[in-house]
């Protein structure tokens, strides 16, 4: 999440990366009300919505704003009817993972899906780093020295709805995005380099989210919740701290 | 009128450009998605091999729409446009991999996460190919045109904390970086220093020559319009209004110092 988050924050997806989440959160929702896996209708929602907000949007001269209005609470709204289909009287713990997260209720199988994703990703920004590293600078200068930057900006929004839909049982669909944006945002506070900004993302967002893990433990409040919190306040301190806005208000 | 005639005529340019066109528009008119206006209306021109053309105007005249057009970047003009005869609509990131572009007021504000070398390095990526990576050669490639322009001290420095001028220098690295067939520069003089605003246009004309170039500068600019180009081109309300030498412009403009009063005198 945190690695991917660095390209969402960057090349200003956020509001993107805001309806793949829902997306992928009433993909899950879906699931359970047809018993069918929730990763898979997950992982539908996301790779749809991630089609409309990209490709179709672009062929309909959409602008992003104007789609990503229209597809978030559309999202949202699907989640909710499907969450009341569930056959369950109440917000039963499977809905509850859904829209809260149960870091407890993930298994060995689900570890080895992060794992691979992971690998999967670093391996796939591996290969087209240097285009990606251009679109982050400035994508019209990028298209200006010959770089094909749609299918790259594509790219990434498909990654961030995959990785949002295998992470969701962590925090949950409606708290998902918070874990994409604040470890990378965290992070641009403190580095000028960006290859430094791409490591130290993922392990800021893996340290948030085990603290998060201990703080809900010790105070016996939900994990999802505590893991949003505590990253929150990691990016709250790291403004405070942020050497870079110092020196910029000094300047001033 | 100070500094508009050549004081000092050090760099000798050709004003015999062969008859290769290189770039070529017939009756091109572009209008930006989204906007009503038409920038530039049914402009008609040929730019031949090693031609250095300076294209002035008042501001929002067309100057910055006529570059984009050539280049590939607005794809939804009307009218024909080919570089190298290529088709631009077709063919505009074949294009763009000859064209070393420098945009209008470009700044990277404090903070961000790149070196000038990153971006200078950067202009060389359309070449390199999809899943390669730059090779110690671009790198290479990259520093020596730094150090063409003096600036290989800022190599490892963050973009964001370089002054106006050093980063017009980095965008300016960038676009030779690629080792391009066409130089497309929007206003690079705009924030330069006095002493660099007088050195940059020759080492434009000099890199020019040396490399075999064909030139666009959008600048306002004009006062050593003798000495650095050999085709002046005005455009104005989104067409050409003078297409000659700078020679023949000069007189035109020599009481009006900015380059808006020229809307009146072409118009």
């Amino acid at each position: 999440m945190g690695l991917i988050g660095v390209f969402v924050v960057r090349m200003r997806l956020s509001a993107i990366g805001y309806s793949m989440s829902h997306g992928a959160f009433a993909g899950a929702a879906l699931g359970l009300a047809t018993a069918t896996n929730p990763l898979l209708t997950g992982l539908l929602f996301a790779s749809g919505t991630a089609f409309i907000i990209g490709p179709i949007a672009d062929k309909a001269r959409l602008h992003a704003d104007t789609i990503t209005s229209i597809v978030f609470p559309l999202n949202m709204a699907l989640a909710f009817v499907f969450l009341t289909l569930v056959p369950e009287v109440g917000l039963s713990s499977q809905v509850a993972s859904v829209l809260w997260g149960s870091i407890i209720s993930m298994t060995n199988t689900d570890l080895v899906y992060l794992v691979t994703l992971f690998a999967t990703t670093l391996a796939i920004i591996y290969f087209v780093w240097k285009e990606l590293f251009a679109i982050m600078f400035n994508r019209k200068l990028a298209e200006a020295d010959g770089i094909n930057t749609k299918p790259f900006i594509y790219l990434i929004i498909f990654l961030a709805g995959v990785v949002v839909t295998f992470s969701l049982k962590l925090v949950g669909g409606l708290l998902i995005y918070a874990l994409l944006f604040n470890p990378a945002s965290t992070v641009l506070q403190f580095s000028e380099n960006m290859r430094k900004v791409i490591i130290a993302s993922p392990i800021v967002g893996m340290t948030t989210t085990v603290s998060g893990f201990f703080v809900s433990l010790f105070f016996d409040l939900p994990v999802g919740s505590c893991i949003v919190i505590v990253s929150t306040i990691v990016f709250a301190v790291a403004l405070l701290l942020s050497p870079k806005r110092r020196k910029e208000e000094n300047e001033k | 009128m100070v500094g508009l005639k050549p004081k000092n005529a050090a760099i000798q340019i050709n004003k015999t450009a062969s008859d290769d066109a290189v770039i070529q528009l017939e009756n091109v008119s572009t209008v930006y998605e989204g906007a009503k206006r038409t920038a530039i209306k049914n402009i008609s021109l040929t730019v031949k091999k090693n031609e250095l053309v300076y294209v002035v105007g008042p501001n929002a005249a067309g100057k910055t729409t006529l570059l984009e057009t050539i280049n590939g970047m607005l794809p939804t003009f009307k009218g024909k446009a080919s570089v190298f005869g290529l088709n631009v609509k077709t063919h505009g990131r074949q294009v763009r991999c000859k064209i070393g572009y420098v945009p209008q007021d470009f700044m990277v504000k404090p903070g961000e996460p790149y070196t000038a070398l990153d971006v200078v390095l950067m202009g060389r990526y359309g070449q390199i190919g999809f899943l390669h990576h730059p090779k110690e050669e671009d790198k290479k490639k990259a520093l020596e045109t730094m150090k063409l322009l003096g600036i290989e001290e800022l190599a490892g420095r963050p973009m964001g904390k370089l002054s106006g001028g050093q980063q017009q220098k980095v965008m300016l690295a960038r676009a030779l970086a690629k080792n391009p067939k066409i130089l497309l520069l929007d206003e690079p003089f705009s924030n330069l220093d006095p002493d660099s605003r007088g050195q940059i246009p020759m080492l434009i004309t000099k890199l020019h020559q040396e490399k075999d170039l064909t030139t666009l500068i959008v600048t306002h600019d004009i006062h050593h319009m003798l000495e650095n180009c050999n085709r002046v081109i005005v455009v104005s309300n989104g067409k050409i209004t003078f297409d000659g030498t700078p020679e023949k412009a000069l007189p035109l403009v020599e009481n009006h110092p900015h380059t808006t009063s020229l809307e009146a005198i072409y118009r």
